[in-house]
């Protein structure tokens, strides 16, 4: 195939025209440059919606009992044990390492009644320990405090939920809900912190109050109704969730349990998500299309400069499809190579803002929220491996792709016409 | 294969017909010849005669309108493009009358293209290349590439480009053309060497007196026909 001849021909073309092949090179870095800081940017922004959304939602994997989701009762409990039993499997886990908790919440739906009136609200019987150092909810405190250990008749409230039923730090209030029995069960409590995100949704109905006493109010004991794992990164999680899946398959069998990563179990953040990511995409597409153009037209117009020469090498023996390979091998060179400089630029400039980068000028001091999950305004751009692979062969594609027609070109000119003596 | 048969090139009955405009060009006209091996040939005629055209028919480097061409014992048109394209790797050195070298190469990168497609060894490559260079005074100018040379140097390093391979035919497109006296007996002395002792089978298509002097065979075409053919003793 002459691989060598055609290699060394196609570099050495690409060095006697270096100004057209640094014009075009460029604008391929540039691209490749932009390409990678803004997806990796944008990786960041959603590691930063799915991170929020999973500290106020149900983490990124979940474990429940299948109705649970749409029942928010309390008989749709997870047997005891179920806690040990998720625990065992994540040490056993290969992303034993990217866990950084599991929490375990008692979540149901109920009633908040004061003097004033009463008020649909979200229970969670939470851990305060743990519930700190994940749940953003604590840091939104606007009086009193977040629950503390050894509480044990104490609320926090959101601020909607303690305007409406008119309550303030120190205030009691009632809620209430079906306990492990079928029957209505009432809990005092007292408010000692109340929160504000800025969410409707969160701070017109939910109520934290230690794990404990929610037990000991719905009879429900240490039973949990939700088992939550905190992962170091979104990347990690489909194969805990197939690993979760393998060593819970018998509760799971029986009805008992089920185990759902942050995309099932938040399917309107997932949509979020995926249609910003598309979005990007498109964009990235159309930036790509026309620096797909101008690599077409600048190879075109090498190859309609260089007739004479592929007539040349065809009279001295080089088939068309080898002739076409001088000018695809040309392509490729510059693309494999503006590709890799390109994500390597693209890298740097995402390594120079690893510190994150603070967006919440952009949205003038309202708070930024998704889909009912507030979010951190820095956004830290995120480099995974999968990520730099599409990429590059997106490049590389793209390269290769406008190569093709040039190439044919060179492969289908008159050679007699090409290689004319002109008097 | 050119073993089996007596003849290097034989053309039956060919013509090539280009359309210009709504005008029909009878570049050649019904053209009928046989070369043996190891002929050394002049095709003479004025300008517009045809030559170039029927060296191009015979290389395989463009398709007749009618009529047969043999080379090396294959009929032209029975081979798809790629293997014309390796029927001229193997058989045939062309010297264009254009010259024609690749200008990204050197002048001795340009003579050993052929051979470098043929995966003829570096050292033999350079060897050869290094003797036909002396012998036409190209010594000296090995790396210049071809936008740096004369005419007359660019077509010396496209003849040795021809020969280099040691094809079993070469055609030879006015390969005298812009030589002086001198240079071109120079030429003619290594491709006549070649003939006899490695029997290359020589077509030149000339205007330059000298080259028909020297070939045994003379073939006058005229308005794309052949006129006279005559074979010296
Ligand atoms: N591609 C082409 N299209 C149209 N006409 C052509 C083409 N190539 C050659 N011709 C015509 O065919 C005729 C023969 O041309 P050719 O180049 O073979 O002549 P030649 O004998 O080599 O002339 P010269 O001595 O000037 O090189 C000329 O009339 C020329 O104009
Ligand atoms: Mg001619």
């Amino acid at each position: 195939m002459h691989f060598g001849v055609i290699t060394m021909l196609a570099l050495r073309n690409l060095r006697r025209n270096l100004r057209r092949t640094i014009l075009t090179a460029t604008a391929f870095i540039i691209g490749g440059a932009l390409l990678t800081f803004a997806q990796t940017f944008g990786d960041g922004t959603h590691e930063q919606w799915i991170d929020s959304g999973v500290r106020t939602g149900s983490g990124h994997v979940t474990v429940e009992v299948p109705e649970f989701r749409v029942s928010r009762k309390i008989e749709d409990r997870l047997p005891g044990g179920t806690l040990q039993l998720v625990r065992k499997a994540v040490e056993s886990s290969a992303a034993a390492d990217r866990v950084t908790d599991v929490f375990y919440r008692l979540t149901i739906n109920g009633l908040a009644t004061s003097a004033s009136g009463a008020r649909p609200a979200q229970i969670l019987g939470v851990d305060p320990t743990i519930e700190a150092s994940l749940s953003p909810l604590d840091e939104q405190v606007v009086e009193g405090r977040y629950l503390k250990k050894d509480d044990r008749l104490a609320a926090f409230v959101g601020a909607g939920l303690v305007d409406a039923l008119d309550l303030r730090i120190g205030s009691r209030l009632v809620v209430m809900a079906q306990d492990a029995h079928k029957e209505v069960a009432g809990q005092l409590v007292r408010v000692v912190g109340i929160f504000r995100t800025g969410i409707a949704e969160l701070d017109d109905s939910v109520i934290h109050v230690p794990i404990a006493t929610a037990g000991e109010w719905l009879g429900t004991g240490r039973d949990l109704t939700n088992v939550g794992v905190m992962v170091d990164s979104s990347v990690a999680v489909p194969g805990l969730v197939r690993h979760l899946r393998r060593e819970l398959a018998e509760p799971i069998a029986k009805g008992d349990a089920t185990v759902m990563g942050w995309r099932e179990a938040m399917p309107s953040l997932h949509a979020a998500v995926l249609v910003d990511e598309w979005g990007g995409y498109l964009m990235l597409g159309i930036l790509f299309v026309i620096v797909g153009f101008s690599i077409i037209n600048t190879v075109l117009m090498s190859v309609l400069h260089r007739h004479r020469e592929f007539g040349v090498l065809q009279a001295l023996g080089l088939t068309p499809r080898q002739t076409a390979s001088v000018v695809l091998v040309e392509g490729l060179l510059q693309t494999v190579v503006c590709a890799l400089i390109g994500v390597g630029v693209g890298l740097a400039i995402t390594a120079a803002f690893s510190g994150g980068i603070d967006i919440s000028e952009l949205y003038n001091d309202q708070e930024m929220q998704f889909s009912g999950v507030a979010i951190d305004p820095v956004i830290v751009p995120m480099v995974t491996p999968v990520r730099i692979l599409y990429i590059l062969g997106f490049m590389m594609f793209v390269g290769i792709v406008s190569s093709v027609y040039p190439a044919m070109r060179a492969a289908t000119i008159d050679v007699t016409e090409s290689m004319k003596f002109e008097r | 294969m050119s073993e089996s048969n007596g003849y290097a090139v034989r053309t039956a009955g060919v013509w090539k017909i280009f359309q210009q405009e709504a005008e029909e060009v009878q570049a050649v006209r019904d053209v009928s010849l046989t070369i043996e091996r190891g002929e050394f040939t002049a095709l003479a005629g004025p300008s517009g005669s045809g030559k170039t055209t029927l060296l191009n028919l015979i290389g395989g480097l463009t398709r007749p309108t009618r009529g047969e061409i043999w080379v090396a014992g294959s009929e032209l048109g029975a081979l798809s493009n790629r293997e014309l394209a390796q029927l001229r790797l193997e058989e045939v050195g062309f010297v264009f009358q254009a010259y024609n070298l690749l200008p990204v190469l050197s002048a001795l990168e340009n003579a050993e293209f052929p051979m470098l497609l043929q995966g003829t060894p570096a050292a033999e490559r350079a060897a050869r290349v290094q003797e036909l260079f002396e012998r036409t005074g190209m010594t000296g100018l090995e790396d210049r590439r071809p936008g740096k040379l004369s005419g007359g140097q660019q077509q010396r390093v496209a003849v040795v480009r021809a020969v280099a391979s040691q094809p079993a035919l070469v055609l030879a497109d006015e390969p005298t053309a812009n030589l002086d006296s001198h240079a071109s007996e120079a030429l003619l002395d290594m491709m006549a060497e070649l003939n006899r002792e490695l029997g290359v089978t020589f077509v030149f298509a000339t205007h330059d007196g000298h080259v028909m002097e020297r070939s045994r065979r003379l073939v006058r075409m005229v308005d794309g026909a052949i006129d006279s053919d005559e074979t010296r003793s």
